[in-house]
């Protein structure tokens, strides 16, 4: 009985109590705090790179590509329709980017999509920005520039589909939060013909001074990484200076199928700016730009070519992403997939070239984590250091609280004595400790838990806070870590775990000392002044 | 004499090893009958707290036997010497040893709670408050159940010491000191105290280097060189209750 009396007694009234409770909070709450936000982290890499791949990806990895990719997107659409559920083919190239109206010039990866069909294998349509606002206005088609037109009352007008558009999209969104930043922010005036705005701001389109209407030769749309062209603000915002369908080139270099440069001048591709993606991965955002895919398999030369013997070469492909049923179990339907691909190229036979067998030689399927274990390389090593440095820090936190009880025990060490002298069996004794240890553990884990939560929960605004103060104190930079926001969630799993090692090692802390006095004869504990 | 409580035979207690080796206690024999109010003296260091420590199993002797009602406590397992300190002896430290965090009463209550566990405790507490409360007021301290012990002067903290000794009702009273610690008006007021208790029939062991405090005892001993020198019958005229009663009674 007089443990529980005496552990709760001591919990009351002792200022060591308050200290153990406070390190198992402060321990706990660190340790929440990191859990969360790295694994938070590595959650996000991994979701958002579904924003760039299907579920599963078949490649060849060479920039030539591969053919036949129609023919197999037949054969699997007939083998398996239990599998596969669509399939787009993906073009990849590099490119020179440059804004005609500018002096701005880059490199980018230039990647021809089928946008109807991408957005339905992968996340991207998340990330479009137009199209959010403006939903349906978003295509990579022939398109001339929107231009806003004064009316007679003084109201600028987006020229239709754009005005209902945006209509549509207000009547469906949900969150009145969202309508009022959209309206917060009006867009930004490029005075027509110049398509630069002098303010940055986060919508851009030209106004003239006619009614609403589409000016300029048609020519197709490109999507563009948001970061390769704008600027990231503080408040999540990105600053854009162009106008919304704004000339865009892209210089490409074609190769023939054996990999070569054809010999024919590079390509100059004049585009209009469509929309900007956010992938939420800055390496990607900030390089990738996306344009009509049968445009840019022309431009390259990777469509059917006409060869001096008469005859013409297949067309090729650089990827194909294939979004699978639901239900179906990725790492299986890879299998299945690389499967059937081998047996659609013996069903080849033998009347393809040479230089055709050996592109088809080397495409592969991956699943979507595989892609994104080749493509983010570095974030599997940062996992590991994460890692490493996660198991130190709670090895640190275990020893530290271990040792604090250690201390309050062997402060203890009189009353071990009192109570032996009293008729306590050291067992009991022992188990005073356990409970005390137990419910200070107890106690400062769940303090710990509600603290670490409620600073993961709000650890942007914290960090907006700091900044607003000095802005070198922005540690999470986006260039740096990818994302714009520091990932706020906290797993029940994670905090589960935590609690539950703080209370064991408040307890194994506690025990040492406490089996050691337990031992002991009274006199020796009593005499210790 | 069979009403003998508790005999000491043949103690031997040493500390260190070695060259170091301090002998302290050299072949100790005593025996206590029931309600005897024996006083244990010596100088300072002669080891009269190891021996009395060793009386109450709060330590053990390399040599030798304490037996209690005729059984040695030492060569019994370690949960009967748990019962032994808890109901057959109730100990005086010269430093009270009083739990801080509890208040008086329920430093009264520790050695009641010790015995029981957590489930058969709800149906004890009643009856063991009203034994603690009885208790304090048997010392004087019924008004001050609610004080912390450094609210309390010494003399109150040995008071509250005597009451947790003696709330078991254990057979022996061993008191290592109880008025070292006080000045002379308090340690009177403490042996008084301690005086009616024994004439109340409780057996008690006291140690004490002060004469004066002796001489209200039945026997003193005189502990030097490890060994119990000399015996000194009573100088006050103070019979044991039980010895002058079993003489009416011849
Ligand atoms: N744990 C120990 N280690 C070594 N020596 C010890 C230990 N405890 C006691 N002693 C020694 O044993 C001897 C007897 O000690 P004890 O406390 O029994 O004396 P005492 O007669 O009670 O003295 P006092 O009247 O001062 O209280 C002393 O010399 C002391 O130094
Ligand atoms: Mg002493």
């Amino acid at each position: 009985m007089y443990k529980w009396f005496l552990a709760w007694r001591y919990l009351n009234t002792k200022l060591i109590a308050f200290f153990g409770i406070a390190s198992v909070m402060l321990c706990v709450a660190m340790v929440l705090v990191v859990l969360s936000v790295m694994g938070g982290f590595l959650d996000t890499i991994r979701a958002r790179s579904r924003g760039l791949h299907s579920e599963i990806v078949l490649e060849s990895g060479s920039l030539q590509g591969f053919p036949y990719y129609e023919e197999f997107q037949k054969y699997v659409a007939k083998e398996m329709p239990d599998v596969v559920r669509i399939s787009t083919p993906v073009i990849y190239t590099y490119g020179i980017f440059r804004v005609p109206a500018t002096t701005y010039t880059r490199p980018a990866r230039v990647v021809g999509i089928r946008l109807k069909e991408y957005v339905q294998v992968n996340d991207f349509a998340r990330g479009l920005y137009y199209e959010r606002y403006f939903p349906g206005t978003t295509h990579l088609g022939e398109q001339s520039m929107p231009v806003a037109g004064l009316m007679d009352d003084g109201q600028i007008k987006l020229p239709e589909p754009l005005e209902s558009a945006n209509k549509r999209w207000r009547e469906s969104e949900t969150d009145p939060k969202t309508l009022e930043e959209f309206d917060r922010l009006p867009f930004e005036k490029a005075f027509f013909p110049s398509v630069t705005s002098v303010v940055p701001a986060t919508r851009v389109f030209a106004v003239g001074a006619g009614p609403p209407s589409f000016e300029g030769a048609p020519k197709g749309g490109v999507i563009i990484g948001v970061d390769l062209l704008h600027y990231r603000r503080p408040d999540g915002n990105f600053d854009r200076q162009i106008a919304r369908g704004a000339d865009i080139a892209l210089t490409l270099m074609p190769l023939s199928p054996t990999g070569n440069p054809t010999g024919e001048p590079p390509v100059r591709l004049p585009l209009r700016y469509a929309d900007d993606s956010r992938t939420g991965i800055y390496e990607i955002d900030e390089l990738c730009v996306y344009v009509e895919h049968d445009l840019l398999q022309h431009h390259l030369a990777m469509d059917a070519q006409p060869l001096e013997g008469g005859g013409s070469t297949r067309p090729r492909i650089n990827q194909l992403q294939i979004a699978l049923q639901p239900g179906v179990e990725l790492n299986s339907a890879r299998d299945r997939i690389q499967g059937a691909w081998h047996r659609f190229r013996v069903s080849l036979g033998e009347d393809i070239t040479e230089m055709d067998e050996r592109a088809l030689a080397f495409v592969t399927a991956y699943t979507w984590e595989d892609m994104q274990r080749q493509f983010i390389q570095a974030v599997e090593k940062e996992k590991v250091l994460v890692t490493f440095l996660f198991g130190l820090i709670s090895m640190v936190a275990i020893v530290l609280v271990g040792c604090i009880f250690y201390m309050i025990v062997e402060k203890k060490t009189k009353d071990i004595g009192i109570l032996k002298a009293l008729g306590a069996s050291g067992k009991g004794v022992g188990g005073l400790f356990v409970v005390y240890a137990g419910a200070v553990g107890v106690v400062g884990s769940l303090l710990g838990l509600l603290v670490g939560s409620v600073f993961v929960w709000n650890i942007n605004d914290i960090q907006d806070i700091l900044a607003s103060l000095n802005p070198q104190l922005r540690v999470w930079s986006p260039e740096v870590y990818s994302f714009d926001r520091i990932p706020e969630a906290v797993k029940r799993a994670d905090a589960v775990w935590v609690a539950v090692v703080a209370v064991l090692s408040s307890i194994i802390g506690s025990l040492i000392p406490a089996w050691i006095a337990a031992r002991v004869w009274p006199v020796k504990a009593l005499r210790y002044e | 004499m069979n009403n003998t409580l508790l005999r000491a035979r043949d103690i031997h207690r040493s500390y260190g090893e070695g060259p170091t080796e301090v002998k302290v206690l050299r072949g100790v024999n005593l025996s206590v009958p029931a309600g005897e109010f024996l006083v244990v003296m010596g100088a300072s260091g002669c080891g009269k707290s190891t021996f009395l420590h060793i009386l109450g199993a709060l330590d053990a002797p390399n040599r030798g036997a304490v037996e209690f009602h005729g059984k040695d406590i030492f060569s019994q397992s370690a949960q009967n010497r748990g019962f032994y300190r808890n109901r057959e002896i109730g100990f005086v430290f010269q430093f009270y040893h009083l739990m801080p965090e509890l208040n008086v009463l329920e430093n009264v209550l520790i050695p009641r709670m010790v015995g029981h566990s957590i489930l058969t405790w709800r149906r004890a507490r009643r009856e063991a408050k009203s034994a603690a409360a009885q208790m304090l007021e048997r010392v004087g301290l019924s008004g001050r159940a609610r004080h912390r012990p450094n609210e309390l002067s010494g003399g109150e903290r040995q008071r509250v010491a005597i009451a947790r000794a003696l709330i078991n009702r254990p057979a022996l009273l061993l008191a290592d000191e109880p008025t070292g610690n006080l000045d002379e008006v308090t340690g009177a007021d403490i042996l008084k105290l301690l005086v009616e208790l024994n004439d109340a029939g409780q057996t008690i062991v006291m140690v004490t280097h002060d004469a004066k405090v002796a001489s209200q005892a039945h026997r003193r001993v005189h502990l030097s060189e490890g060994v119990i020198r000399e015996t000194v019958a009573a100088t006050g005229g103070r019979e044991p209750a039980v010895v002058a009663t079993a003489r009416i009674a011849q």
